[in-house]
């Protein structure tokens, strides 16, 4: 079973154990535009990124694809509309595929990066599983706010009625990924598990073995450092 | 700028200069601990073992896993907001008020994402 961290010296929370299996499990199925095995070349590709690997370890994925995870996980802080703009324009790539590449490299980079912060090893990537994309693009999806559509609460699919939990609207770092509505439930999961809850974010009290202020502290600290105004 | 917001209520003690110059006081304990495991760890720095041992020895293990979590956690927003160029919301610009300028955070390069927008 992965993420059994056995022998893990750190108290790991079930609630973050049962997330990262979870993240395997939605890394490893088809999705809307990438194959399962496409996806999780995109994860090995991030990897490679985040270990200063020049070139790509795959032939799975379009150059443009396998740029745009570099720059994302090693040059965040630079990234721009025409840089956006030309990758989702490239051979192989397109706005939802982009964004459905984002969604997997951010979660994958999320989980490793716990793991580096803790000194433990990186959990082996799952073995892919067969089937198509579903490419199920949301008929109301429309650009509002940044560079690329969203799905905005009052246009979604009947498919995607709980989204955003019936709430009416929703802020713009919720809503960045949900061309790629599956994006949505992971960033949630994950969310809760190494941060808090959205309804536990509404709230100023402890939430986890540090207090909110503490949480801040850092969350504002890791934005400084990439230099993230958002 | 979103956690610039979410800090601002009912942490009137923190002392937001410190997420900028880590020499600050933060007004947040152990937040000298909680800075030095941070930057250690989004720098990839050597010193990365020995500032998670000092927070660990001072917070426990419990809360260096959770500490470890928002780092985590934040390391991916800052890449889905940088990677879509979405705006800070426009509640949390009113509620931040002065305070991104006078930390220099209107200099960083995706602070035309909101300010090109609005």
């Amino acid at each position: 079973m992965p993420f059994d961290y056995a022998g893990c010296k750190w108290p790991i929370p079930e609630r973050v154990r049962a997330a990262h299996r979870r993240s395997w499990e939605r890394l490893a199925a088809p999705g809307f535009w990438w194959t399962g095995a496409e996806r999780v070349a995109i994860a090995a590709e991030c990897r490679r990124a985040a270990a200063l690997e020049g070139g790509s370890g795959s032939d799975l994925l379009p150059k443009a694809a396998v740029h745009a995870v570099q720059k994302i996980v090693v040059d965040n802080a630079n990234l721009s509309r025409e840089w956006c703009d030309e990758v989702c324009a490239a051979e192989g790539m397109s706005d939802a595929r982009y964004i459905e590449l984002l969604g997997v490299l951010v979660h994958i980079f999320s989980i490793d990066e716990l793991h580096r912060a803790l000194g433990l090893p990186l959990e082996p990537l799952p073995e892919p599983l067969a089937g198509q994309p579903s490419r199920r693009r949301p008929t109301g999806a429309r650009r509002i706010a940044g560079w690329l559509p969203i799905t905005p609460p009052d246009a979604l699919d009947p498919e995607d009625a709980d989204l955003y939990d019936n709430a009416p609207v929703a802020a713009n770092v919720l809503t960045a990924l949900s061309l790629v509505p599956a994006n949505l439930p992971w960033l949630a999961d994950l969310s809760h598990a190494h941060y808090a809850s959205y309804v536990e974010m509404r709230e100023m009290g402890k939430v986890r073995e540090i207090s909110r202020a503490q949480q801040e502290l850092i969350a504002a600290r890791v934005s400084v450092l990439n230099e993230c105004f958002y | 700028m979103g956690l610039l917001g979410a800090s601002s209520r009912g942490n009137e003690a923190l002392n937001f200069r410190a997420i900028i110059d880590a020499s600050q006081e933060s007004g947040v304990e152990h937040g000298a601990l909680l800075l030095e495991f941070t930057e250690a760890a989004v720098r990839r720095s050597d010193t990365l073992g020995e500032a998670r041992a000092h927070l660990a020895q001072a917070a426990g293990p419990d809360a260096t896993v959770d500490a470890a979590g928002v780092i985590a956690n934040f390391q991916r927003m800052v890449r889905i907001a940088d990677g879509t160029g979405i705006p800070v919301d426009g509640y949390i610009l009113e509620r931040t008020g002065e305070l991104p300028q006078q930390l220099g955070l209107t200099e960083y390069r995706s602070a035309a994402n909101t300010f090109a927008a609005t």
